[in-house]
């Protein structure tokens, strides 16, 4: 089985606004796999356990990415792609969703395409459904449970806002996984060693099929007008007194009146 | 192209999922004139329209089709897409919920537009949509619009807004024109409702919340035991996840639920942004922390300094 694991660099700490320009300010924040990419490395290096096959990590992002795909080369994906250029800078979900899948199908013949939940800095969870869109294939989100029939055939556990649902796919298909899926491996010192032999692919839109308008700003329909620390509504607080006993009674007595 | 301002209603089984009527009555509120539309995919078996009609949308595009009784996110967007594109109203609007959250940005993916995710608010500036949303680890916010893109898409956090009933609106209801096409590969096998945890934090009127300081049996025994008293449920901030006692589903937050509940009381909670944004539509709020500077306490209505424990076994004991 080809799997290909799409993962995200987010910054690690606090992230400022510029009081200038209300910019994010990320530089000098250190980078980290986003969490829930790990449990979809994880899922994908237990299918390929099972069914045999290759796991390729795909991130769009600067260069510094390359060191999240190292990290997950030493968990123990085979090999991995970064789709770097200029010409990416400024995308949105619907861009960033675009390029990946460009990535997807330079790579070929993919039968499973693995993401997080959501991101824990942009949140949105949009990624997912969009590459599955752009390569007309189906989607499983919020997966929850993977289990492998034949060699080709996934039944996925979903949970939804107030159901459980069991979602039948063949492949090729795209899953997003959430924490509870499975607790992601350590890297280990061997696996560590050895990712450093394995190959981190680079690549710009000259490598790839795309219309140059949907890539980017310039293929992102949303606009951030303006990013900023709300105000935070602050109360006017009563302090009850030390004595346990007494500040639950006296708490007791005045919401009852 | 149209001037109307979408809501889409999602169902769970036949029942309407609570957020797409407070997004109906949001979405009323901020229009500025423009028409509210409802959108609604349904099997032939249910009639969501008659409980949307009380919250008076000026329309309800009504989509019919047996296959809508368990439908794949694929055969949902295709749907909708027909009927959306049809017509290309100004806004669209999803609940941010599980499937708004999966089916939102394939739709979005066909029409080649923008999405917010998760918006705190939506309003118009002129033909704007400015949508509001939270983000990242630091307590930022940030508004995002979508100026050349027709619709301006959102999905909106649940419970962020009330849902209120109109009397005596004229509501036109409408059925839409389109064809259902099955998704090749993928099926829905089942769909279960989950019984345990029907009752949801989000609609609890009463919340005991728990935090990294109040993880550990014992403290956690007694909210049990005090939230069963009082009538409440238990709730908790991110790191107790990890707490096998604990999932998801009980959580408060950004990336959890938002809660509104009469009483809410925080133990151990420390009071991050992400934690706060959760409950700012609380009634009373106390909060209970050995820490007196913890943030918490700027949020809150009563405060304990001093641990959750002896805080729980006073409580315990004095309510009946
Ligand atoms: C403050 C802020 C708010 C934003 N809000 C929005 C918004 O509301 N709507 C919008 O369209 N854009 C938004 N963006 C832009 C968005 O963050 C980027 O498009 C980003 O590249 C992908 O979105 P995400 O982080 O939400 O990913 P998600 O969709 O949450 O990520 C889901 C999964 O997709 C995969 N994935 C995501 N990004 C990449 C990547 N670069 N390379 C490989 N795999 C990836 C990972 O598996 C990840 O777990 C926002 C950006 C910022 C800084
Ligand atoms: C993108 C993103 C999304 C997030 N989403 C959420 C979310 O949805 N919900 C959420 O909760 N968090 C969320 N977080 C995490 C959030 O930033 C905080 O880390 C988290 O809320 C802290 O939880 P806490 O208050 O329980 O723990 P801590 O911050 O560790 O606080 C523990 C508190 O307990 C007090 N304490 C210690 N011992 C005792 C005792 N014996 N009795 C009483 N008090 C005691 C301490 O003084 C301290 O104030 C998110 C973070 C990110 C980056």
């Amino acid at each position: 089985m080809k799997i290909v694991v799409c993962i995200k660099q987010v910054p690690v700490g606090a992230v400022k606004i510029d009081p200038e320009t209300h910019n994010l300010v990320r530089s000098n924040v250190e980078g980290d796999i986003n969490p829930y990419d790990r449990n979809a490395i994880e899922a994908a290096i237990q299918l390929k356990e099972q069914a045999g096959g290759e796991v390729i990590l795909l991130s769009m992002g600067p260069d510094s990415y390359i060191s999240s795909l190292r990290d997950g080369l030493a968990m123990g994906a085979d090999s991995a792609v970064l789709l770097s250029s200029r010409a990416f800078g400024g995308a949105d979900t619907l861009a960033t969703a675009y390029t990946l899948a460009a990535g997807i199908k330079k790579i070929g013949n993919v039968d499973l395409i693995l993401f997080g939940r959501q991101s824990v800095d942009a949140d949105t969870g949009q990624v997912g459904p969009i590459v599955a869109e752009d390569l007309a294939i189906p989607q499983i989100t919020f997966a929850e449970n993977i289990e492998l029939h034949d060699h080709n055939v996934l039944v996925v556990k979903r949970l939804l806002d107030s159901a459980v649902q069991e979602v039948k796919v063949t492949l090729p298909a795209v899953v997003s996984v959430r924490a509870e899926l499975n607790q992601p491996r350590y890297e280990n010192p061997l696996n560590i060693q050895t990712s450093f032999e394995k190959s981190v692919t680079i690549w710009s839109e000259k490598d790839l099929d795309l219309d140059n308008s949907q890539i980017g700003q310039a293929g992102s329909p949303t606009v951030v007008r303006k990013v900023y620390a709300p105000d935070k509504a602050t109360k006017q607080m009563e302090q009850l007194p030390t004595h346990a006993s007494k500040a639950v009674t006296q708490l007791l007595s005045e919401l009852n009146n | 192209m149209n001037n109307a301002l979408w809501v889409y209603v999602q169902l769970n089984g036949q029942k309407v999922e609570p957020t797409s009527l407070q997004l109906i009555t949001k979405a009323r509120q901020i229009a500025e004139g423009r028409p509210v539309v409802a959108l609604l995919a349904e099997d032939l078996t249910t009639n969501a329209e008659e409980t949307v009609k009380e919250y008076g949308p000026d329309e309800i595009i009504v989509l019919k089709d047996d296959h809508f009784t368990q439908p794949t996110d694929g055969e949902l967007a295709d749907a909708l897409f027909q009927v959306v594109s049809a017509n290309t109203p100004n806004g669209l609007l999803f609940p941010a919920t599980v499937q708004g959250r999966s089916v939102a940005p394939r739709l979005q993916a066909k029409l080649r537009t923008g999405l917010t995710a998760d918006c705190l608010d939506v309003y118009y500036d002129g033909e704007d949509l400015i949508q509001v949303k939270p983000t990242y680890g630091d307590d930022i916010m940030c508004e995002i619009l979508c100026p050349d893109h027709r619709p301006q898409m959102a999905t909106v956090r649940p419970n962020t807004f009330n849902a209120e009933k109109v009397t005596g609106a004229n509501v036109k209801i409408t059925t839409a024109t389109f064809t259902f096409h099955s998704e090749a590969n993928i099926e829905v096998v089942s769909e279960k409702p989950i019984i345990s945890s029907s009752a949801n934090i989000a609609d609890a009127k009463i919340v005991v919340a728990l935090g990294r300081g109040a993880d550990n049996d014992k403290t956690i025994a007694l909210a049990e035991k005090a939230a069963a008293k009082l009538g409440g449920m238990v709730g908790v901030s991110r790191p107790l996840t990890d707490n096998p006692k604990f999932s998801h589903e009980s959580q408060i937050g950004q990336s959890g639920n938002t809660i509104a509940p009469d009483l809410l009381i925080n133990l151990g909670v420390s009071g991050a942004v992400q934690y706060t944004v959760g409950i700012e539509n609380a009634g009373k709020v106390v909060s209970v922390n050995t820490d007196d500077k913890a943030p918490i306490f700027a949020v809150s209505d009563f405060g304990y300094v001093g641990t959750a424990n002896e805080f729980l076994e006073a409580l315990v004991n004095d309510i009946k």
